[in-house]
């Protein structure tokens, strides 16, 4: 099968199978593969690109889970570089940021054996009672099955008892690789692949909505990353729930993994393009900037990302894991990126309902200025 | 080229632009139709040219940085060039600029990510110091590694093998050079 094929296939609006995924990793033009998923992506979203307004808080890094990817996690309280936050401090985060209040508050945690669950909902339900607006997209799935089995509950009785308490969707963490071969060298002690999608499921079967990612460019190879990308297509067909796939990328500062090389921003624009490619039913891909920089998830934008993510605020997972990306960029650093991409910035919610529309050329006077002193260069080239 | 690309330069009104590049002729009158293209068909169009006009290698220039020099920033204003900028300017100069001229990235100003793009986007020379990802030059034996192999490694070493090892996941042929004298070409950062 050629990538003429292929776009003659997705133009003609039919889906595409494992092996077209193996084809577009492996095809030597990655800029042909960007091409043809901006073209879903512009059918899909025409030049609309989404952020918002977000704030991480990682309220503890204690987790009872060994990871061969994870710089964040310590394995017990008292270790060094541990922290568990009181909840009057993971409150503070919100509070001192009340001039100026994200919109979505993403929690994603290590999972830390000593706690009660009332810790959770107490956590939940003090947001919402400082911000009774604000959306909580708390606890990945892993956490949501470590809950579960820790304190006894089914995953319904989980989440209705974290629905009660303020939870508004679940992110999408905690899917690394789903396959076997896989999963069970990098994260032997987690939720399983199986755990991971039925969580999901029965969040979706509550009428919440998730997201989903994949964690590449470590020991997988394509036909890992495809086989992960067809089960999430399976589970969306099944239920509809998941609004936005995210691709992160592998840092190796740290971990388990160190002596492996992180990918490479090409590695980076082709997953998001496949993804965007196969995932015929996600509504929404992410260029996750925090985990490709900033330059690079711009650039993703013309390669099938809608959505470039949000403010973020303070994230430790990638920073512990050497991450140059910066801690935050604020909404006018955002649109700012989102418009020298050529596209039109969104600010949305959590369910992407449109918040504010910014203009699609409002590109500041300085960029303006390098970009007509290199152009002169051109014509001096030319002339 | 595949039908997908030659499509995409075509819908875009740029065939002319192709037909007289591959012909050794400058696109006289083109700049601003340009400017004006989509970022990947403009990307595609200097593949084409730079696959015709320099093949697959790159050519790596290792710098040496100015003793007891600090790791420099880029000077104020020059950050305002994006990443989105910084490959369409590339590709203006596979595309527009002298034919079989040599298109140079700086790695250091512009990180490797963008460095490693660009070579989809016209670009056939890599140029830079050897420093860490968080930009502290890496003097003359320093040592470096991880696991068993932990400091037992010339840390210049394996950032020339990364470097390479980049390029490959580019799908291109990396070549080390020694000296950049002789070399014409712009460079970008």
């Amino acid at each position: 099968m050629t990538l003429d094929a292929i776009a003659e296939r997705v133009r003609r609006g039919e889906r595409l199978t494992p092996e077209d995924g193996i084809v577009l990793f492996h095809h030597p033009d990655p800029v042909a593969v960007g091409q043809l998923a901006n073209e879903v992506r512009e059918r899909l979203h025409a030049d609309r690109t989404y952020f918002n307004r977000n704030m991480r808080v990682e309220v503890t890094n204690v987790c009872v889970a060994s990871c061969l990817f994870c710089s964040f996690a310590k394995l017990e309280e008292g270790a060094p570089g541990a922290h568990t936050m009181t909840l009057e401090e993971a409150w503070r985060e919100l509070e001192i940021r009340m001039d100026d209040p994200p919109g979505e508050i993403h929690i994603v945690n290590g999972l830390h054996p000593g706690l009660d669950f009332s810790y959770y909902e107490e956590l939940l339900s003090g947001f919402k009672r400082i911000k009774p607006d604000v959306h909580l997209k708390c606890f990945t799935a892993v956490e949501i099955h470590f809950f579960a089995c820790h304190y006894g509950m089914s995953y319904e009785q989980v989440l209705r008892r974290l629905l009660a308490a303020g939870l508004d969707s679940l992110p999408g963490g905690g899917a690394e690789i789903f396959h076997p071969e896989v999963r069970s060298r990098i994260a032997h002690d987690k939720a399983t692949a199986d755990e991971y999608l039925e969580v999901h499921r029965v969040a979706h079967g509550l009428g919440m909505r998730t997201n989903a990612t994949m964690l590449y460019g470590h020991i997988e190879t394509f036909e890992h990353r495809v086989d992960h990308l067809m089960r999430l297509r399976a589970l969306q067909d099944e239920t509809g729930g998941l609004q936005a796939f995210i691709p992160l990328a592998f840092h190796p500062d740290g971990n388990g993994m160190r002596n492996l090389p992180p990918p490479t921003a090409i590695d980076a624009l082709r997953t998001t393009a496949v993804s965007r490619l196969l995932l015929d039913n996600v509504p929404h891909v992410k260029a996750y900037w925090v985990s490709m920089t900033p330059e690079v998830a711009q650039i993703a934008l013309r390669f099938g990302a809608d959505d470039i993510d949000g403010t973020i605020v303070h994230e430790t997972i990638y920073r512990s894991a050497g991450s140059r990306s910066p801690g935050a960029l604020s909404t006018a650093q955002l649109v700012r990126l989102i418009q020298e991409a050529g596209r039109v910035p969104v600010e949305r919610d959590t369910f992407y309902r449109t918040i504010c529309e910014h203009p699609r050329a409002a590109v500041p006077e300085a960029a303006v200025k390098v970009r007509d002193r290199k152009s002169r260069k051109h014509l001096e080239v030319l002339s | 080229m595949s039908p997908l690309v030659r499509g995409a330069i075509e819908a875009a009104g740029l065939a002319d632009v192709l037909e007289a590049r591959l012909r050794g002729a400058a696109p006289d009158g083109a700049i601003g139709r340009l400017r004006e293209a989509d970022l990947l068909v403009l990307g595609a169009l200097a593949d084409c040219i730079r696959a015709r006009e320099a093949g697959d290698e790159v050519r790596i220039y290792i710098r040496e940085p100015p003793a007891a020099q600090a790791p420099q920033a880029p000077p104020q204003g020059e950050r305002e060039l994006t990443g989105s900028d910084l490959l369409r300017e590339i590709a203006l100069r596979r595309i527009a600029g002298p034919p079989n001229a040599p298109v140079r990235v700086d790695w250091t100003r512009c990180g490797l990510e963008l460095a490693q793009v660009a070579l989809c986007f016209g670009a056939d020379e890599l140029a830079g110091t050897i420093a860490t990802k968080r930009g502290e030059l890496i003097a003359e034996g320093d040592l470096l590694g991880v696991g068993k192999k932990s400091r037992h490694e010339s840390a210049r070493e394996i950032k020339r093998k990364e470097l390479a090892a980049c390029v490959r996941r580019s799908g291109r042929v990396p070549v080390f050079v020694r000296s950049d004298a002789g070399v014409e070409g712009e460079e970008i950062s």
